[in-house]
């Protein structure tokens, strides 16, 4: 749920039910300020009653109904003092029930006591009542909604640089050159949360560019050590004078320090193209170099009995570097070949918009996800140093390319999408 | 060919000046720039193996002063930078061949033999070993006399072989020849098994003798007695 519906339902909640104990309470306080109203007139009509009681000079013992709203009965017995209270009584006229207020009092005259009951009806007043709630109530809905709708508005606007920050970090990479550029607020929080957010990706960005040149040098350092150590091996090789099993042992070590140097020439060609060390690019003409690779793998594939079928768009050209578009073609193409059973077949096919390289073989004994990664190797050539694929990503991405791949029809195909994906 | 050999690090420099004193070759190393500009200034030689980084200066620069001294005289620039603008910048200013560090020795000596071809014979020149001929210029090559028809790689492979003739020939140092750096060279081997297969066979066909030996579990030899 966003922070603002979140924040907007709150304060609905809470108004709502403020609103209600407030309605209630308001309701309870009106009723009691109207019925004391009425309670001081009955008092009045009590008092003017009284008055005309012992004006007169009657001595009906008779119950004297002076109106619809009076009620005089004879009583023996002296009642308790005056009171106040609620009743209900027919209506002739409607011929129903409704609530009255009722005053009732003990009136002596001549030595005799009388009880006297006056009403007067609460009907209009509670009509009253239930109007002036009513209104109240449409009042503070529409205060309620105005507020809520006018805090929306004000604190999306104030917030628009918050969502601005979480969609920045959520695309920051620290691998872009880009810088990481947040907008102003005139809300502390935010200008907090910016400030911290900038020095922390700073660091982070420091720390990795750190690391990276670190191991860039580390890879640069390594490369003279590795010289001196294959060119050493390679004359004791030469020596001659070695029994069979030394031979062996310096022909093992001879292949694991090849084995490191390739790695380490592969990992450094993978940093500069991170690095964007290639930045000259000119009109690559693909085809060209996709008969030159396939002219340099001639001999295999003819030893393979590999059939090719090409099917290539004359006119395409790349904006590429060159030498990165040969290294993403060879890699492509030479695994093709490699991956490839005896007397299978091996499809190019070039258009504008994409570059499919199919060959045959065996459906793949792993996850396809893992084919990207780096050091995956099947354990069938151990040889491979498994960076191959990641070295093909690596250049698709850095041009905008999109490379997948697919199996159907006993066929691997990988597919390069010039388009940008 | 007396070669000048300048790199600072010794013991590389060492690996480098036994090999080629081995293939009959004069040597002289010097480990910095200072050293190196005062043997160019006194001494004439006909290939120059330098090292870009050096102590005390770039080796590019001393390219250029070389070359400003002789044109003819070969460059091999070996670098542990393996950078593109490097690598252009060096064989723009005269540079024959631009390995990256490690590289194979037998690599080193192949092209130092083509450099030695091209100054030697104005590049109007053949290779011959017994009863092979080799004609660089025109990819072409001969037994008994007799024009055998090989593939690109297989012609590379032959000259590469005669170049380091009785030495022998890793199977990375033959990969990475052929296909250069930067290749995942699995099954390289297999390729080059290939290669060295169809070669052979070939050359037997036309009557050579067998020269190309198998060391297992580690390259050939061009053996020649």
């Amino acid at each position: 749920m966003r922070l603002l519906n979140k924040i907007t339902l709150n304060l609905l909640a809470i108004s709502l039910f403020s609103f209600l104990m407030g309605m209630m309470v308001f309701y309870f306080m009106l009723r009691q300020q109207v019925d004391q109203n009425i309670n001081l007139e009955l008092s009045k009509r009590a008092l003017s009653i009284s008055k005309v009681f012992d004006d007169a000079h009657s001595s009906s013992s008779q119950t004297t109904n002076l109106s619809d709203t009076i009620i005089i009965t004879p009583i023996t017995q002296p009642r308790v003092a005056e009171r106040f209270s609620d009743t209900l009584l027919l209506n002739p006229e409607t011929n129903k029930y409704s609530i009255y207020r009722q005053h009732g009092f003990v009136k002596t005259i001549h030595n005799q006591n009388y009880y006297i009951q006056i009403f007067k009806p609460l009907e209009e007043t509670d009509r009253l009542i239930i109007r002036i709630v009513i209104l109240m109530n449409i009042l503070v809905v529409m205060i309620i909604l105005t507020l809520i709708f006018a805090n929306r508005y004000s604190s999306r606007q104030d917030w628009k640089v918050f969502y601005d920050t979480i969609r920045k970090i959520n695309n920051y990479d620290v691998n872009t050159h880009e810088a990481f550029i947040l907008q102003n607020s005139d809300i502390k929080e935010f200008e907090d949360l910016n400030r911290v957010l900038f020095t922390m990706t700073e660091r982070i960005k420091n720390d990795y560019l750190n690391l990276k040149e670190y191991i860039e040098n580390a890879s640069h350092e390594i490369q003279t050590p590795l010289a001196i150590i294959n060119s050493k091996m390679e004359l004791l090789l030469q020596s001659g004078d070695m029994k069979e099993k030394q031979y062996k042992t310096v022909a093992d070590a001879y292949e694991a320090s090849n084995r490191l140097s390739r790695l380490n020439k592969t990992l450094i060609l993978l940093a500069k193209i991170e690095n964007r060390q290639f930045p000259e690019s000119k009109p690559v003409n693909p085809i060209i170099m996709i008969n030159h690779q396939l002219e340099s793998l001639e001999d295999l594939i003819h030893a393979k009995k590999i059939k090719i079928t090409k099917n290539l768009e004359s006119e395409v050209t790349l904006q590429m570097n060159h030498y990165l578009a040969e290294i993403l073609l060879v890699n492509l193409i030479k695994n093709a070949v490699r991956h490839n059973i005896p007397g299978g077949e091996l499809i190019l096919e070039l258009s504008e918009i994409s570059l499919r390289i199919s060959n045959s073989g065996p459906p793949l004994q792993m996850d396809p996800q893992m084919l990207f990664k780096r050091f995956h190797t099947s354990s069938a050539s151990p040889e491979s140093l498994g960076l191959g694929l990641s070295i093909v990503q690596k250049i698709c991405r850095m041009y905008g390319f999109s490379v997948r791949y697919s199996y159907e029809n006993n066929l691997h195909c990988m597919q390069v999408d010039f388009a940008k994906g | 060919m007396k070669i000048l050999i300048i790199e600072d690090e010794k013991p590389l420099s060492d690996s480098m000046v036994e090999y080629l004193a081995e293939e009959g070759h004069l040597c002289e190393a010097v480990y910095t720039y200072f050293d190196a500009s005062e043997k160019i200034g006194m001494y004439q030689y006909d290939c120059v193996v330098v090292d870009i980084n050096l102590p005390d200066g770039n080796g590019l620069n001393l390219i250029r002063l070389i070359k400003s001294q002789s044109i003819t005289l070969g460059i091999i620039i070996i670098s542990a930078l393996n950078s593109l603008e490097n690598r252009i910048e060096g064989l723009e200013i005269g540079a024959d061949h631009y390995l990256t560090k490690p590289f194979h020795l037998a690599e080193l000596n192949a092209h130092l033999k083509s450099i030695n071809r091209r100054i030697s014979y104005n590049g109007n020149n053949q290779i011959i070993v017994n009863e092979i001929r080799l004609i660089p210029d025109e990819h072409k090559a001969f037994v008994h006399d007799l024009e055998i028809t090989l593939t690109k790689k297989e012609y590379e492979l032959l000259l590469f072989f005669i170049s380091n003739k009785n030495k022998v020939i890793t199977k990375a140092g033959l990969a990475e020849y052929l296909w250069g750096d930067y290749m995942d060279l699995a099954d390289s081997y297999d390729f080059i098994y290939t290669h060295i297969k169809n070669l052979r066979q070939k050359l037997l066909k036309k009557g050579c003798e067998d020269y190309i030996k198998t060391i297992y579990g580690l390259g050939y030899k061009f053996e020649l007695n």
